[in-house]
């Protein structure tokens, strides 16, 4: 009580601050996962086109291509949902993030070695034509600031308007977060 | 009495602690309970989660799977513009045309995925497979492996065994780095397909048909404005990802013959 009546005034500043930061988190959440969400939807009608995207890095053996291309698009629709909606919101976060390193590692590598494929990120996928650009640094860029997000999200995880706080799935863990529950406020005052 | 004073304030500061302790308990057991109603939502939340995965992976498996050839084949005959056509007798429509590239990955997969499904609408009588044979590849090795395998399979006369050849292409493609589809290999994967003709190891090894197989493939690229292959056609529209998904090609096809 008695750090309470001090602190209150105190953290006043802190607390704006804190809450801002909050929603920086929400908007991280909705670009991933909005991102993720399409990249897989459009992907998993035809799996198949997937599984060759998948080849064309050639970095997997067949039979592992083929799980991957039929699980990527599944992966990646769950997480974006998942993160959308700010449930699960750390774990989802840590899985988008290792898709991006994952993604990073295989366009680089794929660059390095120089083929000349099309990333297949939001669907098609295969090889380029001779006359076509793969724009790899463009899709390095665009993954890097998807890694960005994922790295804020499990930093500071969930964010506002994430079912993780409706349900009380966050808090303890996180002492930043956890100040601007209603609950913890109201318990602490009387 | 001045004794009340302090006694009473000793009660009072007792019944403080001990309504402190009281609260600490209550708050623990508060906590606790928490916890558990913590880790039965994440739980819960978790077995969803996994069960919907699990029904969505065993849809997209479904829908994809490829089909299994049910019974023979349509009959198979090479046009004089080098195009395949499977058809039964008297089957016009509808028209499905497949654009590929025997050295073009995209079309192993499609191949892999989806022919089973060609070959049986075909069969079936619901459908007038084209098949078309192009060369999309600029740089080398690429070029000459898909200009190679090209002409060798216009060396083939028969249709059935052009089909198995053509097949077999696909199963021994070539990397996009490395040269392949020698030669020899050729000739040799062409006796397997069951061509005994005697001028086929000539007409291989000379590259007869390359000539004939670039002007096909650089006007059909050109007057058919192909984005790349493969890409599958219905009656003039191209199908798009929908070529590789054997449950709806099939249903496309069989809407398009009704």
């Amino acid at each position: 009580m008695v750090q309470l009546a001090s602190g209150r005034p105190v953290s006043h500043p802190l607390q704006s601050v804190v809450k801002a930061l909050s929603w920086v988190t929400t908007v991280a959440r909705l670009v991933l996962g909005v991102s993720l969400f399409v990249a897989g939807a459009i992907k998993i009608g035809a799996p198949a086109v997937s599984v060759q995207a998948v080849k064309a890095y050639q970095l997997l053996p067949d039979t592992m291509a083929t799980v991957v291309g039929h699980g990527l698009p599944i992966v990646e629709i769950i997480v974006g949902i998942l993160l959308v909606l700010g449930l699960l919101t750390r774990p989802s976060a840590v899985v988008g993030g290792v898709l991006m390193v994952a993604f990073i590692v295989g366009i680089s590598s794929a660059w390095a070695r120089g083929l000349r494929i099309d990333c297949g990120c939001f669907g098609g996928g295969g090889t380029v034509g001779a006359d076509q650009d793969p724009g790899y640094i463009w899709e390095l860029l665009r993954d890097a600031g998807y890694l960005l997000c994922a790295a804020w999200i499990i930093y500071r995880p969930p964010g506002r308007f994430a079912m993780d706080s409706a349900l009380g799935l966050s808090g303890s863990r996180d002492p930043d977060t956890a100040g601007d529950e209603d609950d913890e406020d109201g318990s602490d005052t009387d | 009495m001045p004794a009340e004073q302090p006694r009473g304030a000793c009660v009072s500061k007792r019944a403080r602690e001990a309504s402190a302790r009281a609260r600490a308990a209550a708050q623990r057991e508060a906590i606790r309970r928490q916890e558990q109603r913590k880790r039965t939502t994440m739980l819960t939340t978790v077995g969803v989660i996994v069960l919907i995965a699990g029904a969505v992976t065993w849809w997209s498996v479904r829908q994809s799977a490829s089909e299994q050839i049910t019974g023979p084949l349509a009959p198979i005959a090479m046009q004089p513009d080098g195009t395949i056509v499977m058809a039964k007798p008297g089957v016009t429509s509808p028209v499905v045309d497949v654009y590929e590239d025997y050295q073009c990955p995209a079309c192993k997969q499609l191949e892999l995925t989806s022919g089973s499904t060609l070959k049986n609408l075909a069969a079936e009588g619901k459908a007038k497979v084209v098949y078309h044979l192009l060369t999309i590849f600029k740089q080398e090795p690429t070029m000459s492996n898909s200009l190679r395998a090209s002409s060798a399979a216009r060396c083939v006369t028969d249709g059935a065994q052009w089909l198995a050849f053509h097949d077999r292409l696909y199963q021994e493609q070539p990397t996009e780095t490395s040269a392949g589809y020698a030669v020899d290999d050729l000739i040799r994967w062409g006796r397997d397909a069951g061509v005994t003709a005697p001028d086929f190891e000539t007409c291989v090894r000379g590259q007869k048909n390359v000539a004939a197989h670039q002007q096909y493939s650089t006007q059909v690229i050109a007057t058919r404005k192909l984005a790349g292959t493969p890409t599958v056609m219905l009656n003039g529209q191209s199908l798009g990802t929908t070529a590789f998904v054997p449950s709806a090609l099939r249903e496309a096809v069989l809407d398009a013959a009704r």
